[in-house]
């Protein structure tokens, strides 16, 4: 049985959807408020348009060659040396991703949570689930997606849902600001969140309707980007916006105070811990998964299998090397400009090539 | 086998040139070979059809069309073949034309009770799945129907491992014959299909597939044929054997197959266009695909109304989490993440374990592998001893273990509530897996707290994501995800709303509540009111 064309554009949304979802959630709003105050809502509102954008520009561009993914046409449009090239930089983009993303995860888990277990073997437990999981093909991982996502957005609307309690109406006030430098600047940090959109150019070979892959993309960024904007402002109403700026982690002292007084547990903050736990792995599975596959795609390995072993040492070096917490968030932040360029850059110099070498293939017809 | 890949072969090549055969309207022709043969078309190749030619009365070239399964074979020849081979001296008056021939055996020679003649070839398939035996004699363009119908029930008792409240008492026997007659008994119809064949070089056993023609997949058919032709082993001693060779992934915790002791379930996996197997000498049948929901659903579940289906069924689903999760959960509460628990209780809890000198992980552990050796003591055991030895076990030694410090209160309370949630779980099979996995997660729980355990949790949800059953997704229909199909598993709807079959099955014929019965059933309530209101 082949697995050619199976995945449904819902399930091409939920793994876009539950990719984007991930360790961003904790410190999204201490950025958003960091670079608008007030405005931070608007500032993410805009950095979601921003990255629906190149999304569109990127998937439109593989919606033309919608049976082979971004890499494998990519030789035929500028050459293979150059993009082997390019594919090899992305790569390579992915696999620090990945590495910084795991560590993002373990500094928040052993600094908040579980104090007791150390930083790597929490990263390396992450990293190794990563690793089997990716030993499978593109319909599974889609099915993993799938099977999770509901579970995050779940317990994430849930959360905000006790938090809104809380909520100081004026803290929201007021809501606008100049769109100056420093606006651009926070637009352009939140859409670093949706980079892993990119995965798209993956499923698009074995959607269903390939056609509809701009469709899945709009509804898992707006669905996800719903749900950042709702944590921004939950966060900035509950704390108003100078607090918001001090806490490194508001989302998750969201999570504490919403649980305070609830019964049974005596805080939630563990329990909604947890589940992030679930939605930090599909980001990295994701990222990880993007890695292996380029790997595979770069060497002509049969599947991704063997690429997905080597690349644990790799990542989980990576993810070791900041030294603390804030090291993290400026790696992070550098790679996601670096990836912007990327993502911006490479889409128009490929349909740069296609508008080039569109007219010649009309001739002979 | 060879027997095997010959049906295997025959059955693909009649896939391939298959155009459905037209309903056979036309009367009997009189022809016997040609009656025969349009008979046998239409009732297909099964293992247990009887075609006897014999010589009427010396005389006359004749035969008889049965179903081993159905007819008491005893019987017929007693009361019908003997009779009717008998020479010509043995009876007077036999007429000269052939054309009395029929009324003449029907009133002198066969000793039956019931019986009727016919002109029409196209009842009498139905007559034969029903238990009649069909008799045609060559130049007469009637047949015979005799009520030969005999279901051997003896020694079908109630199953011992799947027992209902409400629903059949019937349980597979171990002769092959008498199953297939209690799946025969439940599913008169003529698309009803059984290959019979002998797998095992030295033990022969013969190994019967089950599956309705005009509803199992021809894809999964042929999947399961070929499968089963490729076993070649010397001995098959029990469906057990067969579920081992077919299964997808053998090296699975979770099973693949689903093994049934009831007829009635196995009849209900066949409408839903599922396949069965059952071998001679096993009082078990193997149905494939299996699906991980299906190993919390019972037959009470559809016999009882759909609101008591739908709570027990949840309730099931709690036993299932909590017999896989709740001891690793204790253990990392305990250990990593005690403010999860309101103040009073921690202070309980603690003050139950101040005396207890190892840290929850290996009390648990303790506890429970304890407690897996009692169970497994208990099964082992004559049933009289094995009860006196549970209340020992359990009581006497859970009571003494607290206080001797050997274990917490709480703690062998968190075993006991594990160790019966997992007797919850209908499927024998499933429960052992979760009970074995459950291991691990404790293991993870001690060492990294709730994060282990939902690294261990997220392992076993993506196994079961990756694992397939003859190519449907293990996990359907959560994943990939149909919003039909998803009437009948955590809750079960209304058996009106399930109009079609399962879609992940690809039956050939998906609908099963034909018309409109929700409609009927809104109509009787209109009516209901209409009277109330005059």
């Amino acid at each position: 049985m082949s697995n050619f064309r199976q995945i449904t554009t819902a399930r091409a949304a939920a793994v876009i959807c539950s990719t984007i979802i991930g360790v961003g959630i904790q410190s999204f709003p201490r950025f958003m408020i960091a670079a608008g105050d007030n405005s931070g809502p608007f500032i993410a509102l805009t950095g979601v348009i921003i990255s629906f954008l190149i999304y569109y520009v990127l998937t439109s561009l593989c919606q033309l060659y919608p049976k082979e993914t971004l890499f494998v046409f990519s030789r035929r449009l500028i050459g293979r040396p150059f993009a082997v090239l390019f594919t090899a930089v992305i790569m390579l983009v992915f696999v620090i991703q990945t590495g910084l993303t795991a560590r993002q995860f373990g500094d928040i888990a052993t600094t908040v949570l579980y104090r007791k277990t150390p930083i790597e073997a929490t990263i390396f437990l992450l990293l190794f689930v990563c690793l089997l999981s990716s030993r499978r093909n593109i319909v599974k991982f889609s099915y993993i997606h799938a099977f999770y996502l509901p579970l995050i957005v779940g317990s994430i609307v849930i959360m905000i849902l006790i938090s809104m309690d809380n909520i100081t109406l004026l803290n929201l006030q007021p809501i606008l600001m100049p769109l100056n430098h420093k606006f651009w600047k926070g637009a352009q940090i939140a859409s670093y969140l949706f980079q892993s959109s990119f995965v798209i150019t993956l499923l698009i070979p074995f959607m269903v309707k390939p056609k509809q892959a701009v469709r899945a993309g709009a509804l898992a960024i707006f669905t996800s980007g719903a749900i950042y904007l709702l944590i921004v402002i939950t966060s900035l109403g509950i704390f108003g916006a100078e607090e918001s700026k001090l806490l490194i982690y508001p989302t998750l002292e969201m999570a504490r105070n919403a649980a305070f007084e609830q019964g049974v547990f005596e805080r939630l903050d563990a329990i909604f811990i947890v589940l992030w736990v679930i939605s930090v792995y599909t980001t990295v599975y994701t990222t990880y998964y993007v890695s292996a596959y380029l790997i595979q795609n770069l060497f002509a390995l049969r599947d991704q299998r063997m690429a997905s072993s080597v690349l644990l040492p790799v990542v989980f070096a990576i993810s070791m090397f900041p030294t603390n917490v804030f090291d993290t968030y400026y790696w992070s932040l550098q790679l996601g400009n670096a990836v912007m360029v990327l993502l911006i850059g490479y889409p128009l110099l490929l349909w740069l090539a296609h508008l080039i070498r569109l007219p010649r293939k009309k001739v002979p017809a | 086998m060879q027997a095997w890949k010959d049906i295997y072969t025959s059955y693909m090549h009649k896939q391939q040139q298959a155009s459905p055969p037209e309903p056979d309207k036309s009367p009997l022709t009189g022809n016997l070979q040609a009656d025969l043969q349009a008979l046998q078309a239409r009732l297909g190749d099964n293992g247990d059809l009887v075609v006897r030619d014999f010589q009427l009365f010396g005389a006359h070239q004749a035969a008889m069309l049965f179903f081993s399964s159905l007819v008491n074979m005893e019987q017929v020849r007693e009361h019908v073949l003997k009779p009717l081979m008998a020479g010509p001296s043995g009876h007077q008056d036999i007429p000269d034309s052939i054309a009395g021939m029929i009324h003449y055996i029907w009133s002198t020679a066969v000793q039956v009770t019931q019986g009727t003649t016919t002109t029409d070839i196209s009842v009498l398939p139905d007559a034969a799945v029903k238990g009649e035996l069909i008799l045609l004699i060559e130049g007469v363009p009637e047949a015979l129907v005799l009520d030969m119908r005999q279901i051997d029930m003896r020694g079908v008792e109630q199953p011992q491992t799947e027992q209902v409240i409400r629903g059949p008492r019937e349980g597979y026997v171990e002769k092959l014959e008498n199953n297939l007659s209690l799946l025969r008994y439940r599913l008169q119809s003529t698309d009803f299909r059984i290959e019979i064949s002998p797998i095992g070089t030295r033990t022969q056993s013969r190994v019967a597939l089950c599956y309705i023609e005009s509803i199992a997949d021809s894809g999964l058919v042929a999947e399961a044929m070929r499968r089963i032709s490729m076993i070649d082993t010397d001995g098959i001693l029990d469906a057990g054997y067969i579920e081992q060779f077919i299964e997808d992934q053998p090296l699975s915790p979770f099973p693949q197959v689903q093994c049934t002791e009831r007829p009635d379930k196995t009849v209900a996996a066949l409408l839903e266009g599922r396949v069965a197997m059952l071998v001679d000498g096993s009082p078990f049948a193997v149905i494939v695909p299996a699906l991980f929901n299906q190993f919390f659903q019972t037959v009470d579940d559809y016999t009882e109304r759909f609101i008591m289906g739908s709570l027990i069924r949840m309730i099931r689903l709690i036993a299932l989490a909590c017999s896989l999760f709740f001891p690793a959960f204790y253990v990392s509460v305990i250990s990593f993440n005690p403010e999860l628990m309101p103040t009073e209780f921690a202070v309980a809890i603690s003050g139950g374990r101040a005396g207890v000198p190892f840290p929850a992980v290996l009390e648990v552990l303790i506890m429970e592998v304890s407690m897996e050796v009692l169970r497994e003591a208990t099964i082992r055991l004559p049933q009289m001893i094995g009860g006196a030895l549970s209340i020992v076990g359990v009581l006497v030694i859970g009571q003494a273990a607290v206080g001797a410090g050997l274990a917490s209160p709480i703690t062998v309370v968190i075993v006991a509530l594990t160790t019966i949630g997992s007797f919850a779980t209908p499927a024998y099979n499933a429960a052992i897996a979760l009970r074995m996995l459950r291991f691990p997660l404790i293991i993870l729980a001690g060492m990294f707290g709730l994060y282990g355990v939902m690294i261990g949790t997220i392992l076993i949800v993506n196994h079961l994501l990756f694992l397939e059953s003859f190519g449907v997704p293990y996990m359907s229909p959560y994943v990939p995800g149909k919003w039909r199909d998803l009437k009948d598993t955590l809750v079960r709807v209304p058996l009106w709303w399930m109009r079609r079959r399962p879609s992940f099955l690809h039956a050939k014929d998906n609908t099963r509540i034909a018309g409109s019965v929700s409609s009927a059933y809104v109509d009787q309530i209109l009516s209901q009111e209409g009277e109330t209101d005059e």
